[in-house]
């Protein structure tokens, strides 16, 4: 089931095409990574979506509406932006407590949402004295607050520590897989999110680059396999002989492209070194996402 | 819409501003009814005695100057917001714009006419001792004494609303500031100062805020200002409109 739908969205800045015809759709239950370099025009598609920003021309919409024409959007949508948006001197759970107010939301539901968070011993404190993963994980509590099914999220690791980002990880594939909610959740950082997400979709200079399952991203890259040996050079031109392209790096170790493991074995039993290391390579997300991004 | 003007309330009651803001009303009216204590009765200074009628309008229209502060507090109802990035939050629980501001305007009455409401209670706590002591009769229903307390609840309670306006349409809290201090003090001062200016003058905010006290301590000013019941039509016509015009420019403005 589509959750977010994006139709040819497109938004300028002046002369700044921050968004430029990009397309595609979430779906229920699964968790999609929004990638992309610093200026990519991450944000300002997520924005666009939660009708804070105007789009040129195109659509985004969530549950087959414009946020706009939401009546009770926290309903609908949990949305988590930048981690500035407290009033320094209000307490968090008063900043939880008015926006239930004033989305008609019962008053118990800001204790709960900062329970969830783990800021329930904070919840009487100043937002002003919060630190950065304080603040996301606030923000977070009030994405919560409507109980919604779907899940718009802007970099939310930023400023969190490894166990945080380790407990966001958790917490937006429990959101997804078990309770059913469509996750979107932008980044710049690939490592960050590929443990967490099962779709991907990647945008580099406002354009759409690249979308797919993680399996279809990753596959599409090549496997090496890493040997080093206590030979003394035998090995690389018996690969070669085998139809193998093999890369020699620093310190003696080869890699190796275009054959399998266990082909690789049987040639090192054949020359008869004793072998020290074999590593098979899996491609490097990051490195295909650099490649994808960095080409335009 | 009463959940979202309960929800502003909840904005302003959550964070110091409002009391610092009561504070410095009450603090403003005070020096000057310290003045107008001290000075009652100096022939120099031109003001009636302590115990005369003339003095006891002139001490409850003190409070009046206080619509300075509620208009500050007014724009930084809505000013904070986009300073803060709270607006983020604000409109992504209330997509529909107009509905927040409106909603902000009816906060702002309610505020306003609190703080007259504060501000009259103080005014009454240092007047009716004043004059008592001085040997002078209090009455609460002589000497335009109803008339000067609903001018005082009117003015305060228009101009937060006039201040919330001018925060939406400005949005930057320090431009908002400014703007409206350097307004009232030296740009009103001028035209309500200088005689042939005052045509204009008395359409103003200040002019209009002036009528509404309508008070009779300089006799012959009364003919340059508009009837009281105008003065409060141009204050929430100045309000409407620039509610309007905000609502219809910068409050539709993308929030990145
Ligand atoms: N309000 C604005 N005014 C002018 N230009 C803007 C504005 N907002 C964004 N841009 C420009 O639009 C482009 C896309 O910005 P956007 O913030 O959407 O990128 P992003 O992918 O979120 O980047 P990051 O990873 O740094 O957060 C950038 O070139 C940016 O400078
Ligand atoms: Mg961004």
């Amino acid at each position: 089931m589509t959750a977010i739908e994006i139709r040819n969205l497109s938004k300028s800045f002046g002369a700044v095409r921050a968004v430029d015809g990009v397309s595609f759709t979430v779906k229920a239950g699964t968790v999609t990574g929004y990638l992309g370099p610093n200026g990519a025009g991450k944000t300002t598609t997520l924005r666009s979506l939660l009708g804070l920003v105007t789009p040129d021309s195109g659509e985004a919409l969530v549950n087959g509406k414009r946020y706009r024409d939401m009546a009770t959007p926290l309903n609908e949508v949990g949305a988590v932006l930048e981690a500035t948006n407290f009033h320094p001197g209000r307490t968090a759970h008063n900043h939880l407590r008015l926006l239930c107010v004033a989305a008609g939301l019962p008053v118990a539901r800001a204790e709960e949402a900062l329970g969830q968070v783990g800021l329930a011993e904070a919840a009487g404190k100043r937002v002003g004295g919060f630190s950065l993963g304080m603040r996301q994980r606030l923000a977070l509590a009030s994405a919560l607050l409507g109980e919604p099914k779907v899940y718009i999220l802007d970099e939310p690791a930023n400023g969190l520590d490894p166990a945080g980002i380790q407990w966001l990880r958790g917490f937006l594939r429990h959101l997804a897989h078990d309770r059913g909610a469509a996750v979107l959740v932008s980044s710049h950082v690939l490592s960050e999110v590929e443990q967490t997400v099962d779709d991907i979709v990647i945008i580099a200079a406002g354009r759409l680059v690249r979308q797919g399952t993680l399996a279809e991203l990753t596959t599409n890259g090549e496997k090496t396999v890493r040997v080093r040996t206590t030979g003394d050079g035998e090995l690389a031109p018996a690969l070669e002989k085998a139809g193998a392209t093999v890369e020699r790096l620093d310190g003696g170790a080869l890699r190796v492209h275009g054959l399998e493991p266990e082909e690789i074995g049987r040639i090192v039993l054949d020359q008869r070194v004793v072998l020290t290391e074999m590593i098979a390579e899996r491609s490097d997300l990051q490195k295909v996402f650099l490649e994808l991004t960095e080409e335009r | 819409m009463i959940a979202l003007v309960r929800a502003e309330l909840l904005k302003l009651s959550t964070t110091r501003l409002w009391w610092v803001m009561l504070l410095s009303t009450l603090l403003l009216i005070g020096v000057n009814l310290a003045f107008f204590i001290g000075f009652a009765g100096n022939a120099q200074g031109g003001l009636p005695a302590l115990d005369t009628p003339e003095w006891a309008q002139l001490a409850w229209s003190a409070g009046a100057s206080g619509r300075i502060f509620v208009m500050i507090l007014g724009v930084v109802m809505i000013t904070s917001e986009y300073r803060y990035q709270t607006i983020t939050g604000t409109f992504l629980t209330t997509p529909r714009r107009g509905r927040v501001i409106t909603a902000k305007l009816v906060a702002g009455l309610i505020v306003g006419l609190l703080f007259a409401l504060a501000v009259l209670l103080f005014t009454a706590l240092v007047v009716i001792p004043t004059v008592l002591f001085a040997g002078g009769e209090v009455s609460l229903t002589e000497a335009r004494v109803p008339a000067i307390a609903l001018g005082t609840v009117a003015s305060l309670a228009l101009y937060t609303i006039l201040g919330i306006a001018v925060g939406a349409l400005v949005r930057n809290q320090i431009a908002g500031i400014v703007g409206a201090v350097a307004w009232a003090y030296v740009i009103e001062s001028i035209f309500l100062a200088i005689p042939a200016l005052q045509v204009v003058g008395k359409w103003f905010p200040g002019g209009a805020a002036q009528s509404l006290m309508s008070i009779d301590v300089t006799p012959g000013a009364r003919s340059d200002l508009l009837p009281a019941w105008g003065g409060a039509a141009v204050l929430v016509g100045y309000a409407v409109v620039f509610a309007i015009i905000a609502n219809a420019t910068t409050v539709r403005r993308d929030i990145t």
